[in-house]
């Protein structure tokens, strides 16, 4: 972590700055956020999950409560398709999309990555538009 | 603080060692009292924990199984086994894990050594949640409507949920902590939510059993601080209000509660202490209790320090982690109630390690830095340092923020800018939700109920820096850490923002003054 100091209006300002692998990570004001090295900036992992809508994928590393759908299953978006546990609490994974579900990457009781494809969905709303 | 012995013939149980069975920022807690009590400190840990903090400051450690709560932490037989070997003749359970369990507080006791907490018996008439509502009957004190049957099959359950009428919250019996809690708002979706509380009961607690209770929807959680020392006297240290909570996990606490007049304090507080009483309680504990409309009802009593303790350590000036082991020593006698005044106001705040801006998932990863802004009135704990790994087998709390200030306004005040002066580099965390949250006006003039975080802060926007902003200050961080940057000191010449960058430090969520940006 590198210390960064600014000036603003006669105030002086600390921020942080510091890198993992791809990843840079800045501190200020409070406030945390990365930058994967393609140069796009990312609320956290909001971008990699949510962009694309025929993937289910794990927020975080965890493990596999439940799997609420079955192999060419029809879902809407915001149904709950994957029940998982991480730090002690359940969180509930939804479909982004109206689609069909194409394959299931897992089962109760898996320990998953973060990242890890769960579902994948044969999306509709291409098609349909 | 009265550490006097009475002179009325109990003797003194010496302790050199106290085992902890626990980790993180609460096993700091307990090695800072213990070493100024001139105490050994053993730390019972798990593979998982090695190197973490406590594990550094401890004085001996017993490594007592995996990552995995179930082999390590909750593990009864290996906490007993590992403080025996260390040669402990007490053990500290802090909060969560084993710390209201009865069969551990017995399983101690057994073993020669001291539980520094209540007697197995005062767990299990007020720890439990089902057995407390029966004492609680006999305390006259009022509960809020509900289902403790032994019955727990889902379609039982169900009935009983439509009968005491929606919106109910559905709870593990041994629960804490918004684990194994579940609010149902229909008929349609009990079964679902009833069997998710059922299984994350199992999981955290190793207990299935659930009960249900009206969900109150405008209702203020204020919890009372006891005391009962070894000679039968109790003693009620105020209140803590701890409405702001996301899924029912506490995110700010503060003492004492903006919404009390001192009738109503003393009615519940003198509540608070029939309970303890009637459950021959000994030791710190915590009695839980919604209010609405004017009305208070029992909520829960948890048999063991709170982590908000230290918002009552800084109003009344005293410290419950040492009363609590020489308590256990029977070297301490309560504070007897009159000579109780509460000074000023102090405000604490989780910081968990989740993504604010991605539905608070949890966050994880190395620590690359952590500094908090030292200062008068302030005061951190936490589990962690720089280069410490944030795992996902635990609690995501990596940190508590402490405030004290003359006034509740000056304490909010303090908050705010200890927030924004901290760092922390390599997880996410929730302080921008939080600053947003001390900066509310339902917060601001203390109206807030335990509907707060949901009605206002369920979605991200407005919050924190705009996506320029945040570029632009990128580059000029960049610039300055390439260009030999600033490692810990502020000996080299500071950069200049861009005006744009720095919008943030004239909006109101960054501004002293405060007024809320609407989201």
């Amino acid at each position: 972590m590198k210390k960064v100091v600014i000036e603003h209006g006669g105030q002086r300002l600390v921020g942080a700055v510091g890198k993992v692998g791809t990843t840079t990570w800045f501190s200020f004001g409070g406030e945390v956020w990365t930058r994967e090295e393609q140069g796009r900036t990312a609320r956290g992992n909001k971008g990699s999950g949510a962009l694309d809508p025929t993937k289910v994928q794990a927020p975080m590393p965890g493990k596999i409560v439940k799997v609420m759908v079955s192999s060419g299953q029809a879902v809407n978006a915001g149904e709950v398709v994957i029940v998982m546990e991480a730090m002690k609490m359940e969180y509930t994974l939804k479909s982004a999309a109206d689609g069909k579900v194409k394959a299931i990457g897992c089962q109760p009781g898996d320990q998953v990555t973060l990242g890890s494809v769960l579902v994948e969905l044969d999306v509709e709303s291409e098609v349909k538009q | 603080m009265a550490t006097n012995v009475k002179s009325s013939g109990k003797t003194v149980r010496r302790i050199q060692t106290v085992a902890i069975a626990n980790r993180g920022e609460v096993a700091v807690r307990v090695i800072h009292a213990c070493r100024e009590l001139g105490i050994r400190t053993v730390l019972l840990h798990s593979e998982a924990d090695i190197g973490t903090r406590a594990y550094r400051m401890s004085d001996a450690r017993v490594c007592i199984g995996p990552a995995p709560t179930a082999e390590s932490y909750l593990h009864i037989e290996r906490n007993i086994n590992g403080a025996l070997a260390a040669g402990a003749d007490a053990i500290h359970p802090g909060f969560g894990f084993l710390s209201e369990n009865a069969a551990f507080a017995k399983a101690v006791i057994d073993a020669g050594m001291l539980f520094i907490g209540p007697k197995p018996e005062s767990i299990l008439a007020v720890g439990d949640k089902i057995e407390a509502k029966k004492t609680v009957a006999s305390a006259r004190a009022l509960s809020v409507p509900g289902y403790m049957g032994d019955d727990q099959r889902i379609e039982t359950l169900v009935e009983e949920a439509t009968r005491i009428g929606f919106p109910v919250i559905v709870k593990a019996a041994a629960g804490g902590g918004g684990r194994g809690m579940k609010v149902i708002h229909s008929r349609a979706e009990a079964p679902e939510l009833i069997a998710s509380a059922q299984r994350e009961g199992l999981a955290a607690f190793g207990s299935a059993t659930v009960f249900l209770e009206k969900y109150l929807d405008r209702a203020k959680h204020i919890e009372f601080q006891i005391f009962g020392d070894s000679f039968g006297e109790v003693s009620y240290l105020f209140e803590r209000e701890c409405s702001v909570q996301r899924r029912h996990q506490k995110i700010i606490e503060e003492a004492l509660s903006p919404s009390l007049t001192p009738e109503l304090r003393r009615a519940m507080g003198e509540t608070a202490v029939r309970l303890a009483k009637s459950a021959n309680y000994e030791g710190a504990g915590t009695v839980e209790f919604l209010l609405q409309d004017g009305e208070f009802y029992f909520l829960e009593m948890n048999t063991r320090l709170q982590v908000e303790h230290p918002v009552t350590e800084m109003v009344l000036g005293v410290d419950l982690v040492k009363a609590q082991i020489l308590n256990a020593a029977r070297e301490f006698q309560v504070w007897p109630q009159e000579s109780l005044k509460a000074h000023g106001h102090s405000i604490e705040c989780r910081v968990y390690a989740e993504n604010p801006y991605a539905g608070g998932i949890p966050s994880t990863g190395k620590l690359l830095g952590m500094e908090w802004p030292e200062g008068p009135g302030r005061r951190f704990e936490t589990g962690f340092e720089a280069g410490d790994e944030i795992t996902p087998f635990y609690d995501p709390m990596i940190a508590k923020v402490i405030v004290w200030d003359e006034t509740r306004l000056r304490a909010i005040k303090k908050m705010k800018q200890t927030l924004r002066d901290s760092l922390v580099l390599g997880v996410h965390t929730n302080i921008p939700f939080v600053i947003s949250m001390l900066s509310h006006p339902e917060f601001v003039d203390g109206s807030m109920t335990t509907q707060f975080v949901g009605r206002h802060f369920t979605q991200e926007n407005g919050i924190g820096l705009a996506a320029r902003e945040r570029s632009e200050l990128e580059l000029l961080f960049e610039k300055q850490a390439l260009g030999g940057g600033v490692a810990g000191t502020g000996s080299a010449q500071p950069g200049v923002a861009p005006t744009s960058a720095l919008q943030i430090v004239n909006s109101p969520w960054w501004n002293q003054t405060g007024s809320w940006r609407n989201v």
